[in-house]
């Protein structure tokens, strides 16, 4: 990668929060553990020079053993791209919230909360935002099963007030 | 629709065949209801840009007459399911159709509302909106072109003009 501010910045911030860097397809990665997402993100925000200070995307991802939580930032004032990967339990998939960071991920999390189940301390609103409040499962975990035909084929009750 | 009236209505289509038409007002009502479908607008997803498509000046809806699209089901008599049919909009989609006034059509466009298309395993979507609420005509194709769309809805037209037929292919008495 041409941008060696922003690789050395990277590695800097990666040394105090405990975490690797490495790069794919030339964009760097950051993979750090989720208690430390807030400060990793906080620090890529206001990266002297290269501040990587717009939430482009945030999404979960199930690999089996663990959950992670990828927050791609880019910016409006150049050319600076960073992934941040937060490693996240199975067994007890929580990691703070970054509405305060960027407000935009508001919504974001709300799915990543609705298909992975991962919960969010700190967010102000933590519902389902795109299947209906009384769904059960997270259907985009590998061990989901999906209902049966049947059971979709037929109309779900509306709650009132829904 | 008793016997004597279905008899009385085929012996009218047969007359009107031969270029013969009986003053027959529910003929005439039919007639008229077939040309002037009011739908409601239930564009789901990509099959509802095929029937903006419709809409507009290129195949122009109004040729037939169906142009009138109402926003509101209270004045609309037939549905255009056109999309795909989640489970989460499904209660409120049998919702507007209990708010249609009778008589009242359902046309399911496209593969998802005919049967959930490509989606028809997922979690989310309900296999085909025939299983909430019933339908006259089936249009397939992912999308439809506007022109599917037209022959959809002159096949409904046929069976809104000629009941006594539907009737007759559908239960042979």
């Amino acid at each position: 990668m041409e941008n060696n501010v922003l690789r050395a910045r990277v590695d800097e911030l990666a040394a105090r929060v405990n975490g690797q860097v490495e790069e794919a397809l030339g964009e760097l990665v950051l993979t750090v553990n989720s208690p430390y997402v807030v400060e990793t993100l906080a620090a890529a925000k206001n990266f002297q020079g290269v501040p990587c200070d717009f939430l482009h995307d945030l999404a979960g991802l199930d690999l089996g053993d663990r959950f992670e939580v990828v927050y791609q930032l880019t910016s409006l004032r150049g050319p600076q791209r960073l992934r941040v990967k937060a490693r996240v339990a199975r067994d007890n998939p929580v990691i703070d919230s970054v509405v305060k960071l960027w407000a935009g991920a508001d919504w974001l999390e709300r799915e990543a909360y609705d298909m992975f189940g991962i919960v969010f301390k700190g967010h102000p609103n933590l519902k389902r935002i795109y299947m209906w409040d009384d769904f059960e499962g997270y259907p985009l975990r590998k061990d989901f099963v999906p209902p049966t035909y049947e059971e979709r084929a037929t109309m779900r009750v509306r709650k009132e007030g829904e | 629709m008793d016997v004597a009236k279905e008899k009385e209505l085929r012996e009218a289509e047969a007359l009107a065949e031969k270029g013969i038409i009986l003053a027959n007002v529910d003929k005439l009502l039919n007639w008229a209801r077939g040309h002037s479908f009011w739908p409601v607008t239930q564009g789901l997803a990509c099959c509802a840009i095929e029937m903006m498509a419709a809409g507009n000046p290129r195949f122009d809806i109004s040729r037939f007459g169906w142009e009138v699209f109402r926003a509101s089901p209270r004045q609309a008599d037939l549905m255009i399911v056109a999309g795909t049919v989640t489970r989460k909009i499904a209660p409120i989609i049998r919702r507007v159709y209990d708010q249609m006034p009778e008589p009242k059509w359902v046309v399911a466009m496209g593969s998802c509302a005919n049967a959930g298309g490509p989606f028809a395993d997922s979690y989310s979507v309900l296999p085909g909106v025939d299983k909430i609420i019933p339908v006259d005509v089936y249009i397939p194709g992912c999308p439809p072109r506007p022109e599917s769309l037209f022959f959809g809805l002159m096949q409904l037209q046929q069976k809104v003009a000629n009941p006594a037929k539907v009737r007759l292919m559908k239960h042979g008495k």
